[in-house]
């Protein structure tokens, strides 16, 4: 008996679960009514002409049985595909659900077609800001992480000020504080450098602690053996705990790029045309904000897809030496 | 009439920094400056159709757009916009990044502290929208409803019963509606479009300018509007503050305009009516 409970158990549980799956689908399809969808209007038809439901509680519970028996269906068929494929179908079948719940906002696709170009153009924008920011996020990164593990008690006051008040306050006061702020001491900079300097300086200071985690995540006797064999300070940093470092820094660094992209609408509120100010503004007067909304989320998520795979390619680059 | 979108923060910051340092155009200055690179630098939001929005070509058109044009040609420049957020254009202290706001803006007196209002070029009527399943029929049906509004602009004002315009030429007005709760909004679409889900599901009424409101029920919006314009909203052209040369020049031109009939023509291309008058509220 015991045995045979030990056999069961691991399929029971799987079960189990599908069984949740097909329950959980079934629910949510009969609670939001899909009967008026164009999915619904298929199925109807089929469901009158067999058992003469034709509307009602009851079709929408039959809606939602047929939706969780194919749900289960696609898990039980995904499973005899190797990993990969799995992957690459779940992604195209969640993008399905996703574009037919867009879809069903009644969306003008002409509209966004020729407003996309602009949409394109201030993308462009968004992405030079961005790479701006982030080269000198880095730079400053590095520096306050370096003299926030210093033993000189200035660099590590300036470092430990500059960490706390650039994280501890809201980037759009930072924004606010550069481009308002600066002219009353007499620097007028314009929109563009002012935004790169808020977001450098904002994300440099959130930085400097990824930095400071990274080179301290670097086991102490790499150190000690660099400087039993007489290597300089400057170059053990250089050539043996940096290059360590940069495979613990690599994934949270990614974030913080990708965060940035969409932080960098910001600096529309000094007038910069970017992704965000312009996908608020292009479709006002025609009252068709939510086209443009829905349409820059898309170029965003496209954009940040593409910092994913720019990550996963430095990661397996400093990784190097912990692959097996 | 257009609401601050950070304006807490952008008022709190704006006073600080002005309280700090105050440091303005110096007399003639502003003037110096357009006649010589023969550019007016204005700052306008395009969120704000029929005043000002990006039409097809991504271009900027609109009421305020042509004004601004109209006052560019008039000094003899060329017209440049920019894109300031609202809070950064009534922060003041605008550093010579650009000369002039042509931005439907109503001339309060905190305002004023900061910015100098040289002339007024057409007033708003203020008005309330409904759904087209509503009974109301006249404006003192909707006390006791729910009321959409922008947040802290001038119709928040009203309905909280607080407000005051003091510029000339302003008819006088009275509160003719006790709302049972105001909501407020980032923007007046927004309530709009609260307000198009149907009667009563959020909102049973939304206070809002008519030509915006006109200009949502143009683009299929389910509303109609009730009852005559609650008050007349004065909107002016701002200057920064310390230039008296550039304000008399402005103040002049958009008299002429006023003169002249330009501004009549402009008010009735985009509002089909003339707003350029006060009118009695009801």
């Amino acid at each position: 008996m015991a045995a045979a409970a030990r056999l069961l158990g691991p399929i029971d549980q799987r079960w189990l679960l599908r069984l949740l799956l097909f329950l959980g689908v079934a629910l949510a399809a009969a609670a939001i009514d899909l009967t008026n969808t164009a999915l619904g209007r298929a199925l109807l038809p089929a469901f009158g002409s067999t058992i003469g439901v034709d509307g009602g509680p009851t079709a929408r519970i039959l809606i939602g049985i047929v939706l969780g028996v194919l749900a289960l269906l696609n898990l039980l068929l995904l499973k005899l595909l190797p990993f990969r494929w799995q992957v690459l179908l779940m992604w195209a079948e969640l993008l399905l659900l996703f574009l037919a719940f867009f879809a069903s906002f009644d969306l003008s696709y002409p509209f966004i077609w020729s407003r996309l170009i602009f949409l394109v153009q201030a993308a462009g924008v968004t992405v030079y800001v961005s790479l701006l920011s982030i080269f000198f996020a880095c730079v400053l990164a590095l520096m306050g992480a370096l003299a926030r593990l210093s033993r000189s008690g200035p660099a590590f006051g300036i470092a430990t000020f500059y960490i706390s008040f650039f994280r501890g306050t809201p980037l759009l006061l930072q924004v606010y504080l550069i481009y308002l702020g600066l002219p009353q001491i007499g620097v007028t900079l314009p929109a563009v450098p002012s935004g790169v300097i808020a977001l450098s300086l904002c994300y440099g200071a959130y930085m400097a602690e990824i930095f400071r985690a990274g080179i301290q995540g670097v086991p102490h006797g790499q150190r000690e053996a660099a400087r039993a064999l007489g290597l300089k300070e400057g170059l053990i940093l250089r050539k043996i705990v940096l290059p360590q470092a940069m495979r613990l820094i690599v994934p949270p660094v990614g974030n913080q790029f990708i965060a940035m992209l969409k932080d960098s609408s910001l600096v529309s509120v000094m007038g910069v045309w970017e992704l965000t100010f312009v996908a608020r503004t292009s479709g006002r007067a025609e009252f068709r904000h939510l086209e443009m909304l829905i349409t820059a989320a898309l170029i965003y998520w496209l954009l940040s897809i593409v910092f994913e795979l720019i990550q996963a390619r430095l990661e397996v680059y400093y990784g190097k030496g912990h692959r097996r | 009439m257009k609401v601050n979108r950070f304006r807490l923060i952008g008022l709190g910051l704006a006073l600080a920094l002005s309280a700090v340092f105050a440091r303005d155009a110096g007399a003639g200055e502003v003037l110096d400056r357009v006649m010589k690179t023969k550019t007016l630098t204005m700052s306008s939001d395009p969120a704000y159709p029929p005043q000002s929005f990006l039409n097809a070509q991504n271009e900027f058109e609109g009421f305020d757009i042509d004004v601004g044009r109209e006052i560019a040609k008039r000094l003899g420049a060329e017209l440049k916009i920019v894109t300031p957020a609202w809070e950064v254009i009534t922060a003041g202290n605008w550093g010579n990044r650009w000369d002039v706001s042509v931005g439907s803006m109503t001339p309060t007196s905190e305002r004023g502290r900061v910015l100098d209002f040289p002339a007024i070029y057409y007033y708003t009527p203020a008005s309330f929208a409904v759904h087209q399943d509503s009974k109301a029929q006249k404006v003192e049906d909707l006390s006791g409803k729910v009321i959409g509004v922008c947040g802290g602009c001038t119709y928040e004002s009203y309905l909280k019963k607080d407000l005051k315009i003091d510029a000339e030429g302003v008819p006088p007005f009275d509160f003719k509606v006790e709302a049972k709760e105001i909501r407020t909004y980032e923007t007046d679409t927004n309530a709009l479009d609260d307000l198009r889900l149907g009667d009563g599901k959020r909102l049973d009424a939304v206070m809002s300018a008519l030509p915006t409101i006109n200009d949502a029920i143009k683009n299929g919006y389910p509303l109609r509007v009730v009852g005559d314009p609650a008050f007349y909203e004065p909107l002016a052209v701002a200057t920064a503050k310390g230039d008296p040369e550039f304000d008399a020049k402005i103040a002049e031109i958009v008299k002429a305009m006023h003169e002249d009939g330009t501004l009549t023509k402009l008010s009735q291309k985009w509002f089909g009516a003339d707003l350029t008058r006060a009118k009695a509220g009801s």
